[in-house]
């Protein structure tokens, strides 16, 4: 289990998170949510270990991260950041292949293929295998990322803002991935996501952060209430429910926002 | 605001007076007073003429810093980083080596023209660079600057020039003398043009999209800047030899005082280039006194200094 | 066949070189020239290599080890020597003397660089850049100054080595470094792996559990000892290793350092063996080896900016 412990961060006399402590369930998929600089994605590098806390910790299994060594954390967690800029050019397969790294150092053996293999087929790109990633679409670059994550066969992924200008279908695709992820491999997967509708269709458990605190954490059933909402994006939002789930509106609210 | 104004103009005034009593030989000032000839003399030949030097190219070094950063949209570039310093080197020795008998007009020309083409080429190469490597603009600029002076020293290199050109490069304004200096004063014209053009530059800052929508002519404008800069370099690096930072320190610094408006910032550019200039001009001839050391040395010790304090600043 | 066309050229070139109306001169000839060579092979594997990682750790293309300032403080401190111990005084330094202090001297410059600019674990590699525009700028003007202070015979020793020439290599001296390079590259074999994944970008890295401040230090450290020993062997070759890099980028069609490193090595001996041979054989001397690699290869950096692929 993953559990973060007062942690904060400055940056000068800027603060971006100010005493966050949390626990992330087991094999469940959690989104963190709410507004820009609310310290979503400082909080995600700070467990993924990109980032060091100004101060508390994040531990794995009552471990501090600190005291594992990096080649074992990447055994354990995977993260994928955001708008990974690639200036190689690299197959599809190949940067998939790059997942295995922590287990194999850049050789692999019949292990890290069979790998490979199956997190080429578990994301279906069969197709792309052969093809080079900066010819992609954006799209399906993201999947081929997600596919070098996953070839990594972490219990823990972490995923910032991974449908970052994705069309629809593709942004769809991702998160049944992610949740496929979660129900079939019993992965943990923690990620920071804008549309709060996304989150809200495919999370188990959503933590919001404001101004560098947690404003809630819960299920999604606790979570994603027109009150809370409301308070946590300062917008008016209206709720509805269908077969298919919650659907949050605040596109156009009646009254000015204030 | 006017307090502020008042105490950089008295500041400037005590420079001035500094740099006019300092030098090889003791300044007799009862001499003046006595109307005697050799005191004027000293003062009229030598000493103002020095001070003018140092003003206009202060001013003029920082405004084309100024100038450049708004047409490449990037903080760091200034002449010394865009090539702009190894053009002009590389036009003087065309014209020293084909035209050896020709005036210092012509030479001013041909350096000119050449200053000017070498900054067209390096905006062309510098637009075609992809967004994400926009950053590099003033490491790609001194590779450029690199190229040209590889050019420029092979070809000294043939006509056994090239101890005598690393001399121009450097800033020296111990040769400033009545009668040798007055090609600067071709950027005192630039200078109030630019003033003149201020608001458009700050335009032309925001990018070819924002600013021909706002009606302007863009590739005009950018002409103009560059043949303002030209100008500029060209009869700074004939006269006195090159002086680095300047142009990059200044309008950075005044830029977070006073913002990037142009119409705004441009005289404060103008006045601490020359500020700059003065201090960096007094202590070469301090330091080790009798003799100087050169401008071009101080100034890139003390700038130099100023934008790694910068940097570091910033970063905090 | 790309990936082996470099190295037979390596071969031809170098038959070449050394035959090309030697007279099968055993006793002069051929041995000064076979030193050359040496220089040749040592200083083009110290130049790729240098390059190729120092752009895989900065993610960029267009760069070189030269921007952080190592070879304008070389200059400089050739400069220095000069005004400071006069040309005898650099004559008794010897070739060994100079080259240790050229190494003790930009390995310190690295390392306090580093130390200074990479403690509190922040790694923003644009900002060294930027440190390194302004430390190039201002050595350079502390050079020049130097320069006008000496005597014309000294500037000409000092041109001798300020630019790229294989005339000055001592057996000792390129014994050593020969020795050197092949130390470096047994210890730094293990780490091929690791520089590829490294440029997936710094985060990416991280994430697949390399240590990334401890392989930034190694390979930054690395590239000062490499651009040392070839700047003390050669001179300065500022642009030469962009040149290089992406040519056998181009070649390799891989992003494997194992592949490109081999090729980029290949690639700088044949671009020093043409510079030679037409500097002797077409332009009778009247240009030198420096110049003629730095027009090259500046011209090329120029291509290359305008061909720049913009991603997306």
């Amino acid at each position: 289990m993953i559990s973060v412990h007062d942690l904060h961060k400055h940056y000068g006399q800027r603060t971006v998170l100010d005493g966050i402590s949390l626990s992330f369930p087991e094999r469940r998929l959690t989104s963190l949510i709410g507004p820009n600089g609310a310290g979503k994605s400082t909080l995600l590098l700070m467990i993924g270990r990109l980032l060091e806390a100004s101060a508390g910790e994040v531990r794995l299994a009552g471990q501090p991260i600190q005291r594992i060594a990096s080649n074992a954390y990447a055994r354990r967690v995977a993260t994928l950041r955001q708008a990974t800029e690639l200036n190689l050019r690299l197959r599809v397969e190949e940067l998939v292949e790059f997942g295995r790294f922590p287990y194999c150092g850049g050789r692999l053996h019949a292990d890290d293929h069979r790998a490979v293999d199956q997190a080429i087929a578990f994301l279906g790109l069969d197709s792309l295998r052969q093809r080079y990633v900066d010819e992609l679409s954006g799209g399906q670059r993201q999947m081929a990322l997600l596919g070098m994550t996953i070839a990594q066969e972490t219990d823990y992924l972490l995923l910032d803002e991974p449908l970052n200008n994705l069309d629809m279908r593709h942004a769809v695709q991702i998160m049944r991935a992610l949740r496929r992820l979660c129900d079939e491999r019993g992965c943990t997967v923690l990620l920071v996501v804008h549309d709060i509708n996304f989150a809200a269709s495919y999370s188990d458990h959503i933590v919001a952060l404001k101004a560098g605190r947690v404003h809630c954490a819960g299920s999604v059933a606790e979570v994603v209430t027109e009150t809370r909402l409301r308070a946590l994006y300062e917008l008016d939002f209206a709720i509805s429910y269908s077969a298919r789930g919650p659907l949050c509106n605040y596109f156009n609210p009646p009254r000015d926002l204030s | 605001m006017i307090r502020s104004h008042l105490n950089w103009a008295v500041a400037l005034g005590v420079l001035c007076v500094l740099s006019l009593l300092i030098g090889a030989r003791a300044l007799p000032w009862s001499g003046l007073w006595q109307g005697s000839p050799e005191a004027w003399l000293t003062l009229t030949a030598s000493r103002l003429p020095r001070l003018l030097a140092l003003l206009v190219t202060g001013a003029g070094l920082a405004v084309c810093g100024l100038i450049l950063q708004h047409i490449v949209r990037n903080r760091f570039v200034e002449p010394a980083t865009t090539g702009g310093l190894d053009a002009a080197k590389l036009g003087i020795l065309l014209a020293l080596i084909s035209l050896p008998d020709a005036g210092v007009g012509v030479r001013m020309f041909i350096a000119l023209s050449v200053c000017l083409v070498s900054s067209l080429l390096f905006l062309a190469l510098v637009r075609r660079l992809p967004a994400q490597q926009t950053v590099l603009v003033p490491v790609i600029g001194l590779m450029y600057g690199g190229v040209l002076s590889a050019v420029a020293e092979g070809y000294a290199y043939r006509h056994n020039l090239l101890q005598s050109m690393q001399g121009w490069l450097l800033g020296d304004f111990s040769k400033v003398v009545q009668g040798s200096y007055e090609v600067l004063y071709l950027s005192v014209p630039a200078l109030l043009l630019s003033y003149l053009f201020a608001q458009r530059f700050t335009v032309v800052g925001m990018g070819e999209g924002i600013a021909t929508s706002l009606g302007l002519n863009y590739p005009a404008s950018v002409a103009l800047g560059l043949v303002l800069v030209a100008v500029t370099v060209s009869a700074t690096v004939i006269s006195v030899g090159a002086i680095p930072f300047v142009g990059l320190v200044i309008p950075n610094l005044i830029a977070l005082r006073h913002g990037d408006n142009l119409r705004r910032s441009l005289p404060w550019v103008a006045l601490g280039g020359a500020v700059l200039l003065l201090v960096c001009d007094i202590l070469g001839r301090l330091l080790i006194y009798p003799f100087e050391v050169p401008i071009g040395l101080t100034a890139g010790i003390v700038g130099g200094a100023l934008f790694l304090g910068l940097l570091l600043w910033q970063r905090r | 066949m790309a990936r082996h066309a470099p190295w037979a050229l390596v071969v031809l070139l170098s038959g070449a070189f050394v035959l090309f109306g030697a007279d099968f001169d055993m006793t002069y000839v051929i041995p000064r020239r076979l030193l050359r060579l040496g220089a040749m092979l040592v200083g083009g594997v110290c130049v790729a290599w240098s390059a190729i990682t120092f752009q895989t750790l900065t993610g960029n293309r267009l760069l070189t080890p030269a921007v952080m300032g190592y070879e304008a403080l070389y200059l400089l401190l050739q400069a220095l020597l000069v005004l400071l111990l006069g040309s005898a005084g650099v004559v008794l330094l010897g070739a060994q003397g100079n080259v240790l202090l050229a190494a003790s001297v930009m390995f310190g410059y690295s390392w306090v660089l580093h130390r200074w600019l990479l403690r509190e674990g922040q790694h923003n590699l644009y900002f060294l850049l930027l440190v390194g525009l302004v430390l190039t700028l201002l050595l350079g003007s502390l050079t020049q100054f130097v320069q006008l202070k000496i005597s014309p015979g000294e500037f000409s020793l000092l041109q001798g080595v300020s630019q790229t020439s294989f005339n000055r290599v001592q057996g000792a001296q390129l014994l050593v470094s020969a020795l050197l390079v092949g130390a470096l590259a047994l210890l730094n074999r293990n780490q091929l792996n690791t520089l590829d994944v490294l440029a997936l970008g710094r985060d990416q890295a991280r994430s697949l559990g390399v240590d990334y401040p401890r392989v930034l230090r190694q390979q930054l450290a690395l590239i000062a000892a490499l651009v040392a020993i070839s700047t003390s062997l050669l001179g300065p070759t500022a642009f030469m290793g962009v040149l290089v890099a992406n040519l056998a980028y181009r070649l390799a069609t891989s992003y494997r350092h194992r592949l490109t490193l081999a090729l980029g090595s290949a690639l700088a001996i044949v671009v020093f063996l043409i510079a030679q041979l037409l500097v002797e054989h077409l332009f009778n001397y009247k240009t030198t080896v420096g110049l003629l690699i730095n027009l090259l290869c500046g011209g090329y950096f120029l291509v290359l900016l305008t061909r720049q692929r913009s991603h997306r």
